[in-house]
């Protein structure tokens, strides 16, 4: 099949795949709508489905509106770097998902450094982030090398080390750096030095964290596809042995593809801390990494279409946040569709027969072609 | 220092080590059972948050714990079943359907019971801890005679009915593996599918089979979890046991006994770290022991493994010398 026809293909099956994870969320919608009769049960799944499908990036009066567009850009911050974290250690094979507590440990060292380590304006809020991504490179290498070298199970590991940075954090929280005037638990307020400057002034904490995600999506993109490392990363994923066979170093590679990705959760934790807050306080994982895992899903482990991917999500998170607070449809509905659109995503024979169909279609039109010419 | 020591070495301690074991005791012995066939199922903490929701809701419909028992074990082995649809037939990585699975049991799950009690309670209730009362928590057995035995019977009786069974599932796991001929199927599969197959094993219903029994573990650790060691369902109640119970499979080698013995160790871990904060320790300091456990224990099981297995290499190595 030609590349164009297999990129139509992939197109094709993940607007299924969107179009079946919407059916069944409307199902779910359907169950949990108010209203007595099936008619009236009907009519409110039908206005809930607006609010998730139409409103978000429309404002109250039903037009289309820049601060809507931007609060969503704004959401999609932290989730590119995960996403982008994700896609470097899949690709590896390496099922690490430490992003969740990666991306809490960066935010949280960012704020110390912010709040702690006096410096002049912009240089701050460089060295605060980049402390934050250092810390999580740290945090990773413990899965890394254990299983470069134990063949340790990194995803069990990297889980287990999620549950240890929370507790260490809200440890930390409690005892040291609380802010003892404040009803909650808060860290002191961060120095204005240290704070991602806002791209738009609307309100929305789109700041200059979102063009630094793009950057970094062209950065990771051009590692994984024009250098020597991360053509290593993706060979390890596709043939271990052969990497192994051919001489490259698979333990060091191993370790080195878990490292960037923790590296890129420290940056998005970093960058939104500083960005969205005032102060730090997280008491819980954010999320932020699952989602992460489902954006590079969706994207196939590119790191060109993890931002669309990011768009998606967040367009539709904001949509059920809308369907939570005008239809009283629970918010958490986006988990459920994002677990289904990843499932679809990720299930290589979903359409298979379709496609095998194009790929004899297109077979039998080169050999016509080949006999015309004869 | 001796006051800690003094009150581990009580017996209320070794029973909450007992109590605490037992839902990670069947996650475990499902880990043990889809591992034989060659399948990770990490979505066991998801199946355990689901099934432990319905178990809970079913209870309190139906008024018995019987039947939430069961809803609970028949939405394990569904949902499993649901992931096996995706593996073999839809080819998907069991890991990627493992994380989403993992994903509805944590956030999805919530969604479930807001909507649902929105409909049956006419309030979107956020757990079901209001609607659970003692008599619909799964029962507790006195033994007769062994409860009158000094130290022994205080720790050994008066357990929840699902403790025992899940110590009398590591027996049953065990004969269901190395007695029975499914369990043989079970690692042929595991250990060569094309191998099985030509045999004229049906490696897929195996494997649907392999899955639906951990579905079922995993059901009853839901169980167990919202209607006997709490009242009633709440958001993140499993807390990576799930994952802990992947990790004991690994740290017993994969056999039902060892694995057993790995899921005593992190039910000690655990109880230990709750007797620390009830003596003043920060729960924030003493909530992570079994996860730092886990790690240590994945570590030293590692190591262990890797110098039996030079032993054994060394060994063929000699025995092969001496025949030349």
């Amino acid at each position: 099949m030609s590349k164009k026809a297999s990129l139509r293909f992939s197109i094709l099956r993940g607007f299924v795949a969107i179009l079946i994870s919407l059916f069944i969320a409307s199902i779910l919608i359907f169950i949990s709508a108010e209203g007595g009769s099936f008619g009236e049960k009907l009519s409110s799944t039908g206005e809930a489905l607006v609010y998730l499908i139409v409103r978000p990036i429309l404002n109250g009066k039903g037009a289309f509106s820049v601060k809507s567009l931007t609060d969503i850009l704004a959401c999609m911050i932290p989730t590119i770097f995960t996403g982008l974290a994700t896609c470097v250690m899949f690709s590896a094979n390496q099922f690490n998902l430490g992003a969740e507590g990666g991306i809490m440990l960066g935010a949280f060292v960012s704020a110390l450094v912010a709040i702690y380590v006096p410096m002049g304006t912009g240089i701050h809020m460089v060295v605060a982030v980049l402390a934050g991504a250092v810390s999580v490179a740290v945090m990773m290498l413990i899965p890394g090398i254990l299983k470069a070298k134990l063949d340790v199970s990194e995803m069990v590991c990297s889980l287990m080390l999620n549950y240890v940075v929370m507790y260490a954090i809200k440890f930390m929280m409690n005892t040291y750096f609380a802010d003892k005037t404040k009803g909650q638990v808060q860290s002191l307020p961060f120095e204005k030095t240290a704070l991602v400057p806002q791209l738009i002034n609307n309100g929305s904490k789109l700041t200059w964290g979102f063009i630094l995600a793009l950057i970094f999506v062209a950065l990771t993109a051009l590692f994984m596809y024009r250098t020597r490392w991360g053509y290593a990363i993706r060979m390890i994923g596709i043939n271990r042995d052969f990497a192994k066979y051919s001489g490259m170093k698979v333990a060091a590679i191993i370790v080195a593809s878990q490292v960037i990705g923790g590296v890129l959760a420290g940056l998005g934790g970093g960058v939104e801390m500083l960005g969205r807050n005032e102060f730090y306080s997280w008491s819980a994982l954010p999320g932020y990494g699952w989602t992460g895992i489902t954006i590079a899903c969706i994207a196939g482990n590119n790191p060109i279409l993890v931002p669309l991917a990011a768009f998606f999500i967040a367009y539709l998170d904001k949509g059920c946040n809308l369907m939570a607070t005008y239809c009283g449809i629970p918010a958490q509905l986006i988990d459920i569709i994002q677990a289904v659109i990843f499932l679809f995503f990720a299930a290589e024979q979903f359409l298979s027969g379709y496609r095998q169909k194009l790929v004899v279609r297109s077979a039998q039109q080169e050999l016509r072609e080949k006999e015309g010419q004869k | 220092m001796s006051n800690v020591l003094s009150s581990i070495l009580s017996a209320e301690f070794f029973f909450s080590i007992i109590r605490i074991t037992s839902p990670i005791l069947f996650a475990t012995l499902g880990a043990v059972i889809v591992e034989k066939a060659g399948i990770s199922n990490i979505g066991l903490e998801g199946i355990m948050m689901i099934s432990a929701l319905f178990g809970s809701l079913c209870a309190y419909w139906s008024s018995s714990w019987f039947v939430g028992l069961l809803a609970a074990m028949i939405v394990g082995v569904i949902v499993a079943l649901i992931m096996s649809v995706f593996a073999f037939q839809l080819k998907t990585d069991i890991i990627l359907v493992g994380i989403a699975i993992n994903m509805i049991g944590s956030g999805g799950t919530i969604f479930l019971v807001k909507s649902i009690t929105n409909m049956t309670e006419g309030e979107a209730l956020s757990s079901t801890t209001s609607l659970i009362t003692s008599e619909l928590q799964i029962p507790t057995v006195q033994i007769p005679l062994i409860q009158n035995i000094p130290v022994i019977g205080p720790i050994i009786s008066g357990h929840s009915l699902l403790t025992y069974l899940a110590f009398l599932l590591v027996f049953l796991t065990w004969v269901l593996l190395y007695k029975t001929s499914l369990g043989l199927n079970l690692r042929s599969v595991g250990e060569n599918p094309n191998a099985a197959s030509s045999v004229g094993v049906s490696v897929t219903r195996v494997r649907y089979t392999a899955m639906a029994l951990s579905g079922l573990m995993a059901g009853l650790g839901g169980a167990f979890m919202s209607m006997s060691y709490a009242m009633g369902w709440s958001l993140n109640m499993v807390a990576g046991r799930g994952f802990i119970a992947l990790a004991a499979q690994a740290m017993g080698s994969g056999e039902p006994f060892g694995a057993m013995l790995a899921t005593i160790v992190f039910g000690f871990a655990q109880a230990f770290g709750i007797k620390l904060s009830s003596i003043g320790l920060d729960s924030n300091l003493s909530s992570p022991i079994p996860y730092i456990i886990t790690i240590i224990g994945l570590v030293v099981f590692a190591i262990v493994k890797r110098k039996r297995d030079a032993k054994r290499v060394a060994a063929v190595g000699a025995k092969q010398r001496k025949e030349k």
